[in-house]
């Protein structure tokens, strides 16, 4: 009995020792797959910083101690610390840029594969795409708010350059700022299985005498089974009252008492889409579809149903199979709703006008390319402006009910060639278009990706939605793989267009009110 | 100042017959009843997203200077096309063609632009009207 307690003892010991190696790829690199937070005090204060309101107080995390400004720009940024309130972009929920974005106190979850790194973040679902493939820059010098990021592994560092920053990002919460000149070298290392020892050299002459480096460990989540979503404007949209809650849609919305009974089994029952060449596939034998693709979006952002050119409202080809008329099976109130959306004083109630993420299945026709990635266990998927989702393809438990989501909660799986994704726990605030076609919380999406050929996908989307509509209803977009890069949206941070809607809506209610 | 010239040229025609980046309703911003010309100078191009910026000071009748802000697709879909912000410099007049905003503020959706030269091209933006020519 005591020998076999010491050998058990032993074993756990051994595997213990084990744990400690880090993960790898099947290719040998280490994996640094999963979802992980910095635990720091970094993003208030990257030197030494006394306790203020709102911030924390903390330890340098710079080699040395002190960044080496150059004097004026320690001036400026003493300013920029008076001023933080105002002056800090984060605090009007602007992209954080590189290296901020690593050490905010929010989750993000790394996906890798043998051409890209990319990072998800929680905080307003910003990603990062890091190309470590050697794939040259398509698009040169073009600034941005998260910079451009390409990687090499050196040994088992992945290190990546980030260049083509703008200069309206800090590196903190106490006015650490930079110009245009910024470069940043990042490394990872896995210090062990839920260690990644994380440095950013920063190197701007315009503001630094000399490069710096700071450091700070990246901690895996080991409590947090998935990431959820923290949309920073639209949380602080809906807190100041800029963004008024719909209650025909939004959880917990219930199904209006007057709707016509809802057929959940009436179906076109559409043949599947012709494949018509061979199609890509992985080392798994299953449909290769990573890659970036434009959407032939045929004008689903203006009318899922066919619709001509209405003033400066680009037509619709109609994206409606089933119904096989194409029109969108709508309960009578939910059609007046409809029609009223599409007025000029409505436009500023279309949550992509704010910017928002579009919610599934509006990201899958905005006119905007997508990048899909294929790591271990999910299908990612990389909105252009800057939104992800991501489809499990391993089963995990169900949110609670009250758990919802702008871009909903979405499995996977494979029957025959045909990614088959199925999403709820929606929130009910996206809508699907500009001209106001409706959504609501209790929407259900079945999507079919089939290759039909080496390089085009066609997309399916089935909505189950019982408070608008009387049936289900599918769409269908074909999806092009061509040989680009995803670009930047930095969308809220340059809207000019909401303010002018703002107001077309403001002189609308005035009138209103005084007509009553 | 060929190059620019060109340049825009070659981005602006190619926008016309291709897909806009609209983020939020044109038709709800813009007025039909408020269609507007304007000659002016640029005094900044606005590198944008979701929209880029044309600014143009116009001098009316009554001797006043106003800068428009004039709306065009994203800054994404000109560089896609080969544009790059250096290639339309301040200074250079243009002829404009397109719907004020419905408040009424010096502001304009993009139908057509004419330069000096008397050739006339689109400006993307999500104005159909100017995609079908």
């Amino acid at each position: 009995m005591l020998r076999a307690l010491v050998v058990s003892i032993a074993v756990a010991v051994a595997a213990s020792a084990t744990a400690q190696t880090v993960p790898r790829m099947p290719d040998g690199k280490p994996d640094l797959q999963g979802i992980w937070q910095a635990h720091s005090r970094a993003a208030y204060g990257l030197e030494y910083h006394d306790a203020k309101y709102l911030l924390p107080a903390g330890p340098s995390v710079v080699d040395g101690g002190e960044i080496p400004y150059l004097p004026a720009a320690r001036e400026q940024q003493r300013q920029n610390f008076a001023n933080r309130a105002q002056a800090d972009p984060l605090s009007h929920c602007y992209l954080p840029g590189v290296p901020r974005i690593m050490y905010l106190e929010h989750p993000f979850q790394i996906f890798q594969t043998r051409e890209h790194v990319g990072v998800t973040f929680e905080w307003s679902q910003v990603f990062r795409l890091i190309y470590t493939a050697g794939q040259p820059t398509k698009h040169e010098g073009i600034e941005s708010w998260m910079g451009n990021s390409r990687g090499r592994w050196e040994g088992d560092v992945l290190v990546v350059e980030v260049t083509d920053h703008n200069d309206r990002t800090w590196l903190d919460a106490a006015g650490t700022f930079h110009s245009t000149a910024l470069r940043v070298t990042e490394r990872y290392a896995l210090r062990d299985a839920n260690t990644i020892d994380y440095s950013a050299t920063i190197e701007d002459p315009k503001v630094f005498a000399r490069p710096w480096t700071i450091r700070v460990p990246l901690h895996r989540q080991t409590d947090l089974p998935r990431l959820y979503e923290y949309q920073c404007q639209a949380e602080k949209e809906e807190a100041n009252g800029e963004f008024e809650r719909d209650p025909q849609t939004w959880y917990p919305a219930p199904i209006p008492e007057g709707n016509a009974r809802f057929d959940a089994r009436a179906s076109a029952n559409l043949p599947p889409p012709a494949v018509t060449g061979a199609i890509r596939r992985g080392p798994d034998g299953k449909p290769d579809i990573s890659g970036w693709y434009e959407l032939d979006a045929g004008g689903g952002n203006y009318g899922l149903e066919s619709s001509p050119q209405i003033f400066l409202t680009p037509a619709s080809r109609g994206l409606v199979v089933d119904p096989t008329d194409g029109k969108l099976p709508y309960q009578a109130w939910a059609r007046a709703e409809r029609i009223e959306r599409a007025l000029p004083h409505r436009g500023y109630d279309d949550p992509t006008a704010h910017c928002f993420v579009a919610g599934i299945p509006r990201s899958h026709y905005v006119p905007q390319p997508v990048q899909i990635l294929q790591p271990r266990g999910f299908v990612v998927v990389l909105f252009e402006r800057m939104a992800w989702r991501h489809i499990v393809m391993t089963p995990r438990p169900p949110l609670p009910d009250h758990v919802r989501l702008w871009q909903g909660d979405s499995a996977g799986h494979w029957e025959g060639d045909t990614l088959v994704v199925e999403s709820k726990s929606f929130n009910g605030k996206a809508w699907l278009n500009e001209v106001g076609d409706i959504v609501s919380h209790m929407q259900t999406v079945v999507e079919r990706f089939t290759p039909v050929d080496e390089d085009t996908i066609v997309y399916r989307a089935t909505v189950t939605d019982p408070i608008p509509y009387t049936r289900p209803w599918t769409i269908e977009v074909p999806m092009h793989r061509r040989n680009d890069e995803l670009l930047e949206v930095a969308c809220h941070e340059d809207n000019q267009d909401l303010e002018h809607l703002k107001q077309v809506r403001d002189e609308y209610r005035a009138q209103q009110r005084a007509t009553r | 100042m060929t190059r620019p010239f060109t340049a825009f040229a070659v981005a602006v025609a190619a926008l016309a017959a291709g897909a806009a980046a609209a983020h939020h309703s044109f038709s709800a911003e813009y007025d039909p009843e408020r269609p507007v010309k304007l000659t002016g100078k640029v005094t900044e191009m606005r590198w944008s997203n979701p929209h880029a910026w044309i600014y143009l000071d116009v001098t009316g009748d009554d001797g006043k200077t106003v800068n428009w802000a004039l709306e065009m697709t994203g800054a994404n879909g000109l560089i896609r096309r080969g544009w790059r912000r250096e290639d339309l410099p301040a200074g250079t007049v243009l002829v404009i063609e397109g719907w004020q905003a419905r408040n009424a503020t010096p502001t304009v959706n993009i139908a057509t632009v004419t330069f000096p030269d008397g050739r006339t091209l689109f400006a993307g933006s999500s104005n159909p009207a100017a995609r079908q020519q």
